[in-house]
This record gives structure tokens, sequence and C-alpha cells, in this order.
């Protein structure tokens, strides 16, 4: 794919010219081209570039090399919520998120620019970042807010309701800028409401369009919900944004909203010019177990058996690794990644066939995975010279309940986690066999993770671990722990010829590069060939 | 003392006092109205349900921070427990139970720990205490899982699967360990505890490169170190790639049978434990 090969020359560029990057004009400016083809000394948006993949090209720090991995900096955010936030990097200047706060700190020295804060309502479970487009961010708030802010000093130019706050919505995600369209979504199953995505008009904040996820709510035999709460992935060639939904409402009992529950826990493909579905994948019919699928929808370009093909992958957290064709959403593969019980098999379409006999019930089912799922929101990982797509597995088993009594409205059940842990799988995507399992301890890790060219896997484990595996092998290279286990997903960047590892635990930034003798000395040779 | 007096006084600080000059109006607020009430925690969390500003003040609080785990009107929700038929917060008069929890998290059930004022906590525990009034004033119509909606299973097929199929005579006894278990535990907690005792003890065994053995009740493992409690109650710990070490977790067999469950064998079971008065 293009964003690939543009990142990887840059680069190598970058390398080549050695310290060459500290002469450009610093402008805190991010174009619509440098999305498509994000610059090495960039992480320009949540995934890192549009495809979802995870994987950076840089070389520096290698598997030889790991051991001598060393911290750079900290930043301490002084403050008890979690970082779950992926930081954007622009011009030497890192934004990250928690719930009401950004920090703007910079990326060498770790040093605070400004802070912004605004006590908000709405829920606060989380704030995965913002999005920037020239020299404004983008950041999404507990009571559903879409805000633009200045990045030189975090000043607002305008403040837009998304939805609204006292009807059940929230907003937690990183909106994603395509074009001349800042889309973002929500999240609320707490309330009987649809889910949606809208976008709006990066300079004006005027609303452009609104995609809705299921039938308005108090449609009869209609469900709600289909939260969007998680940043989607971009094709520019195709034209079409994929986005993952949540699970549908009410969430345990299926009975109200008999059917599909479409466009719930589905995958769908939206033009970011119109709104307008293009296609739409259920992962999880009928679902009864809160499943979101808004797990990241990773594109890659390649053969899937000998065929070359636009393909879109995920692991999603009712168990299943689903390979489409992202030009019409036709299934290429659907294969369970761990322990999974709730299906009769897979239908012919590639959608898992849901067992009415594990729908919830009064006297309770076994079920597998639990509801956090086989996995979560932090961000899988596709390496493209392995064909190894590496997911924070949680292989679990919970008892789920519902009754009359529950009602019709929100949870109307109740579940009961029983025992999980946590594996990071490497799955090959041609067959969805897992080729190494590398255990991360009991209760699962929660991190997300990066690959890169050098054949390094950065990821976490349940104790608050950082660790540095061999791609190709799932081996343990190199460790630190860091107090409290990754609640967010591993990002990387080369600045001044030195490649950074940014992670986070708690709410404390920590960011780390090999000693500057070491990165100063191939900066150095570098420049003398 | 007039309220702008004490707002005053927080503002500037007086003799060893600090100043606090940013505190917001909300907490503001709740320290002059802390400070003016003048309750012990005891008496507020038995008579919560009557402060209606307070517990008012708590649900603004819980919608924030609780409501998506817990469910809005905390009878559960994504991941957390139905807090009105939690036994903690049944038995917890003095709110000092549901305090450390708050404050501190539940990091084996992966609760975070919240950073609220004691007078925040104190107006969240009237909430969840009112709520609980208000379920446990509707038996009927109950929400939840009650301990009736656990009798669907089969006596005399869950005492067969216990010695059959299960294997868990292999390891247990309704004469010795499970002698009297459905008179300590019932309902939902004794069905969790059947299906995963989240605190059965694990054992480690060290063989240090001495030669020596230590053994001992097994405290913490990740891939780079060993730790446990011996008989002293002493903590120790080693490199795990640095000795030799074996862990016996007898727990281990209830994960084995996840995969090889049916409903009804679960159901059976409870319906067996549950003559084990």
């Amino acid at each position: 794919m293009k964003v690939h090969n543009s990142r990887l020359l840059l680069s190598f560029a970058a390398l080549i010219a050695g310290f060459a990057s500290l002469s450009v004009a610093a402008a805190q400016d991010l174009e619509n081209d440098q999305l498509v083809h994000p610059p090495a000394d960039s992480w320009p948006m949540y995934h890192g570039d549009y495809s979802g993949r995870r994987h950076v090209s840089f070389t520096q720090i290698t598997p030889q090399n790991v051991g001598d991995l060393s911290l750079a900096w900290a930043f301490q955010t002084n403050q008890p919520a979690q970082i779950k936030s992926s930081p954007l990097l622009v011009d030497g200047v890192i934004y990250f998120t928690v719930p009401d706060n950004i920090w703007a700190v910079d990326a060498r020295s770790g040093h605070m620019i400004w802070h912004y804060n605004r006590p908000s309502k709405g829920e606060h479970i989380g704030q995965r970042g913002v999005a920037m487009l020239k020299g404004w961010l983008f950041f999404a708030t507990p009571d559903a807010h879409l805000i633009s802010l200045n990045a030189k000093d975090g000043s607002v130019r305008w403040d837009k309701i998304i939805a609204d706050v006292s009807k059940g919505y929230w907003s937690t995600m990183a909106p994603l800028v395509v074009k001349n369209h800042v889309i973002v979504g929500v999240g609320g199953d707490l309330d009987n409401v649809p889910g949606l995505l809208r976008s709006f008009d990066p300079d004006t904040g005027a609303a452009q369009w609104q995609w809705d996820a299921t039938p308005p709510a108090g449609t009869p035999n209609a469900t709600t919900g289909g939260m969007t709460w998680m940043t989607g992935t971009y094709d520019p060639q195709l034209n079409l944004i994929y986005w993952g939904t949540g699970n549908p409402t009410p969430v345990l009992n299926g009975k109200p909203r008999p059917g599909d529950d479409l466009y719930t826990c589905s995958i769908v493909a939206v033009n970011p010019d119109t709104g307008k579905l293009a296609w739409g994948f259920s992962v999880s019919p009928h679902d009864t177990h809160d499943w979101d699928a808004v797990e990241t929808p990773v594109l890659v370009d390649g053969k899937f058996h000998g065929e070359p093909r636009k393909m879109l992958m995920q692991t999603s957290r009712n168990g299943y690794f689903f390979v489409l064709d992202r030009t019409n959403g036709t299934s290429l593969l659907t294969v369970p990644y761990g322990p999974v019980n709730w299906a009769l098999g897979v239908d012919k379409q590639g959608h898992p066939i849901p067992d009415p006999n594990k729908e919830p019930a009064p006297d309770g089912r076994l079920i597998a995975p639990d509801e956090g799922g086989l996995t979560n929101y932090r961000s899988p990982s596709f390496d493209p010279a392995s064909g190894l797509f590496i997911v924070d597995a949680h292989p679990s088993y919970s008892v789920y309940f519902a009754k009359t009594a529950d009602g019709t409205y929100g949870w109307a059940g109740a579940d009961y986690g029983l025992w999980g842990k946590g594996v990071i799988e490497a799955i090959d995507y041609q067959t969805g066999k897992v080729r190494w399992t590398h255990d991360v301890g009991e209760g699962g890790s929660g991190a997300g993770v990066l690959t890169t060219d050098s054949g390094l896997t950065i990821t976490g484990d349940g104790h608050g671990n950082l660790l540095a595996l061999e791609t190709s092998s799932g081996k343990t290279l190199w460790h630190a722990g860091l107090g409290s286990p990754m609640q967010s997903s591993p990002t990387s960047y080369e600045l001044d010829g030195r490649q950074y590892i940014l992670t986070s635990s708690g709410g404390v930034l920590f960011v780390w590069a090999l000693p500057e003798k070491q990165t100063h000395a191939q900066a150095a040779a570098s420049e003398s060939h | 003392m007039t309220n702008d007096k004490i707002t005053d006084m927080i503002h500037v600080g007086k003799g060893r006092m600090p100043g606090f000059p940013t505190m917001q109006d909300g907490e503001l607020t709740a320290l002059i109205h802390f400070l003016a009430t003048a309750e012990s925690p005891a008496q507020s969390a038995e008579t919560a349900s009557l402060h209606t500003s307070l517990s008012a003040a708590g649900e603004a609080l819980f919608q924030q921070n609780c409501a998506f785990c817990h469910g809005r009107d905390a009878m559960g929700g994504e991941t957390g427990p139905d807090l009105t038929e939690s036994r903690l917060v049944r038995t917890d008069r003095t709110g000092d139970a549901i305090t450390k929890v708050i404050h501190e998290g539940r990091p084996d059930n992966k609760m975070p720990a919240f950073n609220l004022s004691a007078q925040e906590v104190r107006s969240i525990i009237a909430f969840i205490h009112e709520r609980e009034a208000d379920a446990v004033a509707r038996p009927g119509g109950r929400r939840g899982v009650s301990v009736a909606d656990l009798q669907t299973g089969n006596v005399e097929a869950g005492k067969r699967y216990f010695s059959g199929a299960g294997g868990c005579n292999k390891c247990h006894s309704p004469s010795r360990d499970l002698a009297g278990v459905a008179s300590r535990y019932e309902g939902l907690e004794l069905e969790e505890r059947m299906l995963y005792p989240r605190d059965a003890a694990s054992r480690l065994t060290v063989t240090e490169p001495s030669g020596t053995k230590v053994s001992g009740t097994l405290a913490y493992r990740d891939e780079f170190t060993v730790a446990l409690r011996d008989a002293n109650g002493v903590y120790r710990s080693w490199p795990a790639s640095r000795v030799h070490f074996t862990v016996d977790a007898p727990v281990e067999g209830h994960v084995d049978l996840f995969g090889k469950y049916t409903d009804n064998d679960i159901h059976n079971l409870m319906a067996y434990l549950q003559t084990l008065r």
C-alpha cells in the first residue's frame, strides 16, 4: 500500500540525511497530504496512518540492539485517569489526552507546552486522543461535544455538539480527518439510542452529514445501539471509511429486537463525502453478549490464496478473526482465534450463526469469551513481512443471565466474568492459524501492539511490563516494569535521526530510545557515506 | 463561622494550613457542606436515604465515574456487578469498606482506583444505599440473579457429575472441604466459587542455585520474577531465569472444565452443592 511505501522511503531518507530535519521550519501544521503519506517524524492520527496496521518501517531499534533500549523521558500527568490515548506527534510536539484533558508536550524533552482542561458531564470511561488538520486539533468529550483548538496554545476555536448527553450519549474517540471532513462517533449503550457517525467542517464546525447505525429509538421490533466509539480507517483510492459498530440495545435481552439487528456489531464502509453506506457486514448477528465490533478494521493490500486483494482484517471482540474484501464487503475468512462456544458455526457469507441456547437465561449460560471479549479496544498490528496479524487476546469464560424482571431497557440482564488470561497471538491471515502465542498473565493484559520492519513486536503484559518480542517467534527480547498494565497502544516515530517508542502506563507517558551515543554514531556514520 | 469566612480561609490559608486558591465551586460547596453538617460517617451511612441532596450529588458522580460498569441504577452493567446485591455493600454500615474499594480499586477485577474526596465518596455511598433500599423494597420484580433462579438443576445428576465426568472428587470431598459449603455461600456467590474460586492458593517451590529448596504460597509470577510467602508470612522473590521452580496450581482443574461443561452440568452441580449444608 502506498502509505507504507512512502513512510519507508521517508524514514530511509531521514536516516541518510542525519539531522537535516532539524533545519526544517517547525510550524505545527499538518496538511491533508501528510495524512495520506505520514512523514517519519510524525504520528499524525490515532492509528498512525489510514491503514490501521500499527506497523512502522523504522529499523534503528532491532532485535539485536533492543536490549540497550532506555528511557528517554517520562511525563507525569499527576492525575488518576489512566492514559488510553494514542498521542499525536506533529512538528516535534506530542498531543495526548485523558477525559476532559489535553496535554501538548515537547517530543524531544517531555517538557509541557500547554494543558487544556474542561470539566464535563457524561461517562468518563476513557479518551483515545485528538485528531489534527493544519494547525487545529479536534477533541471529543464525555458530554459528546467536538471541540476544535489551536495547536499552538490550546485555545478553543469552536465547540459543537455531536449528540445529546442527556439522552445517554458520550464520546471517547479520536476523530478521523479525511479531506475536509472531521468524522466522529459516539458511545452510549446504557440507553436504547442509535449509534451514529457525524462529519463536521474542519474550519467552521458546521455539520456535514450524519450516518445512523440503526432505525430511530421506538421503531417496533427494531434494535437500537451500534455505537461507533473507536476510530475507523480509510482507503483513499476507494474513498471509503471503514468503521466498526457496537452492540445492540437492550444489550443482553434480544427478544425485543428479532433478526440480525443491522448495523450493530458490524463493519461498515461509508463514503466520507456523503455519509452514505457502501456496504455493511454483520460480525455478530443478533448479539446478546455486548461484543462490539469496533476493533480496528485493519486495511491490508496483498495476496489472499494467491489472488491480489484489497483486504480488511479484524480480530473481533466476539472471538472470530475476519478477513473481508474491502471493495464490496464479501467474506474471505471467518475463523475463531481462541475459545468460543456461542455459535453453531459460520454461514456461507462468513457470519457466525448465534446459538439460541447461548442467549442469556434466568439460570445462567456459560459463555466464552467473556463480555470484555477475546480482544477489546487496544490496537492489533499487522506485520507485512511475516503476514502475521498480532493481537492481544483474552481467552475467558463468564456466565450470562437475563430474566423478565431485567426489562427491555439498557443492560437488561447481568453477566459475571469467571476467569481469563492474556495471550499475545500471531495469526496467519491466510488461514487464521495461530503461529505462536505468548502468555501475558492471568486476568489479561490490555496493551495494544506495534510492529516494526526490523522484526520487533512491542506490547505489554498483565503485570505492567512493557515487552519487546521477536515478531517471527514471539520470544521476549527486552522488558521494563512500568508499574501498571498498559491501557493504550504503543506508537513510534523518528526525530533528529533517533527512533522513539512511546508507551503509557497509569497516568504517565514513557518514551524509549537507544542511548544517544549509539544513535548519534549511527547518524554520523550515515552522513559520512 | 459564615460560609464567606470559611471560603476566605480555604483560599488564603491560615497559620500552617496552606491556601487552596484554585478550589472550584463544586468542591468548595461540598467542603462547606461537610463542615456544616458535621456528622460522623457512621451516622451518614445509616441515614443516607434521608439525605436527598447528598445522594443527588452522589448520583451525578456515580453517572460520570461508575455507571458504565455498574449501570445507571447501580444494578449492574458492563463488567461491573450489581451493587445492590453486593455483600460488601449490604454489610458496610460505616462506609469504610466501600470507601476503601473506591480509593484503592480492585486490581484483580480490573476496577481502577478513584481519587475522589471524602465528601464525594460519602455522596456516592449515599446514592448506592438509596438504590439498595429501593431494590429491597421490590422483591417480586427484582432484577439480577436471585437464589431462586439457580434451582433448575437435578441433585442426583449433579452428584454423578461430581464423582464422574467432572472429576471434582479428585480434589474435593462433600464430607471434608465442602462440608457445609451451602451454609457458607448461596446463590450466585456459591456458583461463582464453584466455577472458579478466585482466592484458591497455588504453591511455589523454588530450587536455588545452591540446591536449597524453598516452598510457600505463590505470591507473584510473571515472565521475569517469581515470589512466594513462606510459612512465616515472609515475602521472597527470585529472578525466574536464575532458579528452577515449579508451581502447583490445583485451581487449573477448574479452568480445564470450562471447555467441557454443558449448561446442564453446571446447573446440576449447583443443585448438588446446595444440598451440602
